[in-house]
């Protein structure tokens, strides 16, 4: 980032407010918008041949089951229920939508935590019937093959598909080792190409939104997000290890209905998710205002469910709705299983957040460089240093000091 | 009053009062941040939570004192420029007149009080600039702090009204990019920055009594009485 580009960020930092009502004219506009695009998009031909009420029929779920789901979206995406419909009838358009999906520096963590759940939500079903153009992890193609779809690919729905990217990207010493496919395209290069022609671009997790574990110190790659690397180009980021499939279906919705990228906060997280913070819906926020906390693993703390704060959870400076999206057809969620956030969604999270201390305990590169401090030991020393400097000070005074004398 | 010796008025009722309330709030600060920070008492004391709120409490005396604090850093910039006492911006701009006296005062110091070759009568431009360094340490706390509370409106509300938190953000957003980027960062430097303010307040109180002892002049009665006392060299 040049200087100009890091002075305009220090001050357009925007805040994270949502607003949830924006009167009567304003959703009567988008309705007309969101209504005129579902039509266009109905009318052009589905790519593929999987139905939602297909998928839905398969796994047993009744079209009641679909519109309870629909409205739950309906309200995720903040807006008035009376949209419920429009987005029933997006999640069924969804087969119209090309997706790119590309993979990079990533361990296909959110692939599998959309694809492989044991009861698939209806979040994930919708994902199945995406028309799924390119996926490294799903398809059958490979080498030349799979080169010879992504590019036909590309040509058929130029400025038309969302590039989905997982994992980051290297572009340190080295990043040539990082290729993919039968060319030895660089990581960097492929991402650059794909999402050159491309609508919008999803980074989907935390590696592809802020270079996530890859870009951990020492960074050995210099991984970076896909952010860092593409321009001019709309980028939604849905950080999180893994990336909630809520999330990614609220965002895929929110771009069948109304064509455009939802609402984004500073750091390029559409704020129907990322608008709050873990701690405000913490089931477990309670007993933090009380001040009971687990104080070990197993304590009488942990058996009675109380606030994980002083394990090093980071709830509190963590933007993301895991306390009430929930994991796994909502099954559960870390605070529930009686860990801490370890605040996957944030920048530098693994450096800065999953520490498992709380903030005061947690080692810090102190300022006089390598060694590895926590703000309390750098403190104490702090004060010591000054407290012998006083001493001395004083001592020297005593014995070589000159009291001014009376006249 | 001793022969030979007269009384210089050295700070207003007013100045005395907001050095007693900072202090004080200075203290609550540290007790309840260093709560707030790692939460070091009462966690499995008493029963199951009711009409307990150890943490909430630490944090609403916490916000009170930063609140004051605020109050009064305003009113402490504000005479730094207007005061009609003494204004303490003509001690700080780096005149040739204040760099020998701030020179002066440090030779003081470091010399144990054998070398004493400026004017105590008045506030001196070493002991101003060392204020500064301070009403900047508590500037910094203010706007740290202020980001880090509005995290908690996120919902862009406030009792007081949707003006607030938007104002904060515009003050305050700043902190995260100059501290490396997340919000952790700004809570880190938050609390080191606490010790930089003990540390600051050790050497404070240090060198007003080492003052007091050497120059026997009575400034430790300053901050109380308002005056102290210098010989009357007529």
């Amino acid at each position: 980032m040049d200087r100009r580009d890091a002075l305009m960020k220090l001050f357009s930092a925007k805040g994270v407010k949502v607003n949830t009502n924006r009167g009567e004219a304003y959703y009567n506009r988008l309705k007309e918008m969101m209504q005129k695009r579902l039509d266009e998009l109905s009318n052009t031909p589905a790519v593929t041949k999987t139905d939602i009420n297909k998928v839905l029929d398969a796994e047993g779920l009744s079209r009641r089951d679909f519109m309870k789901w629909a409205s739950a979206i309906t309200a995720m995406l903040m807006l008035p229920a009376s949209f419920t419909p429009l987005v029933a009838k997006a999640a069924e358009l969804m087969n119209r939508v090309p997706v790119i999906w590309i993979e990079l520096q990533d361990c296909a963590g959110n692939s599998e935590a959309i694809l492989r759940s044991d009861s698939p939500t209806i979040d994930e079903l919708i994902l199945e019937t995406i028309n799924l153009e390119f996926n490294e992890t799903l398809m059958a193609a490979a080498g030349h093959q799979a080169e010879e779809h992504l590019d036909e690919a590309m040509k058929r729905f130029e400025g038309k598909y969302l590039c989905v990217v997982e994992g980051s990207v290297p572009i340190g010493a080295g990043k040539e080792w990082c290729t993919i496919g039968a060319r030895g395209e660089t990581f960097e290069k492929h991402l650059l190409r794909v999402s050159s022609k491309s609508a919008a671009v999803v980074a989907v997790g935390t590696c592809a939104t802020f270079g996530g574990v890859p870009a951990a110190a020492p960074n050995p790659t210099g991984a970076v997000g896909v952010q860092d690397i593409v321009k001019g180009k709309p980028i939604i980021n849905i950080p999180a290890c893994p990336a909630n499939p809520a999330n990614i279906t609220g965002t895929i919705l929110h771009y069948v209905l109304t064509g455009q990228i939802p609402e984004l906060d500073h750091l390029n997280r559409p704020k129907f998710a990322f608008g709050y913070r873990i701690h405000d819906n913490c089931e477990r926020r309670a007993h933090f205002d009380a001040g009971e906390f687990v104080e070990e693993w197993g304590d009488e703390g942990a058996e009675n469910n109380w606030c994980l704060y002083k394990m090093g959870c980071k709830g509190p400076m963590t933007f993301n709705n895991c306390s009430i999206v929930r994991y796994n057809s909502g099954t559960n969620w870390p605070i529930g299983a009686g860990h801490g956030c370890i605040g996957c969604s944030e920048p530098q999270f693994w450096d800065k957040y999953a520490t498992e201390r709380p903030m005061a305990d947690s080692h810090f590169k102190a300022p006089t460089g390598g060694v590895e401090k926590t703000v309390d030991e750098f403190g104490l020393g702090l004060l010591s240093a000054a407290g012998i400097g006083i001493a001395i000070h004083a001592a020297l005074s005593a014995t070589a000091g000159k009291k001014e004398e009376e006249k | 009053m001793r022969p030979g010796y007269k009384k210089v008025e050295r700070m207003t009722t007013f100045m005395r009062i907001n050095h007693w309330v900072v202090a004080i709030c200075m203290v609550a600060a540290i007790v309840t941040g260093l709560y707030i920070g790692h939460p070091y008492y009462q966690t499995l004391i008493s029963e199951p939570a009711v009409n307990k709120y150890v943490m909430a409490w630490n944090r609403w005396v916490h916000f009170m004192v930063a609140i004051i604090f605020d109050v009064s850093s305003i009113v402490v910039a504000y005479l730094y420029f207007f005061s009609r006492f003494e204004k303490p911006i003509l001690k700080i701009l780096p005149t040739p007149k204040n760099i020998v006296e701030f020179v002066m005062v440090f030779i003081n110091l470091i010399t144990f009080n054998r070398v004493k070759k400026f004017d105590s009568s008045h506030a001196d431009s070493f002991n101003t600039v060392y204020f500064l360094i301070f009403h900047l340490l508590l500037a910094w706390m203010l706007f740290s702090g202020l980001q880090l509370y509005v995290h908690g409106l996120e919902s862009g509300h406030s009792s007081i009204g949707d003006w607030w938190p938007w104002v904060l953000h515009l003050a305050t957003d700043w902190t995260v990019t100059v501290t490396g980027g997340t919000y952790m960062d700004v809570r880190y430097w938050h609390h080191i920055s606490m010790y930089f303010i003990i540390v600051w307040v050790m050497f404070h109180i240090y060198y007003q009594v080492w003052r007091t002892i050497f120059w026997q002049e009575g400034d430790i009665a300053i901050v109380f009485g308002g005056s102290k006392f210098v010989k009357d060299n007529k």
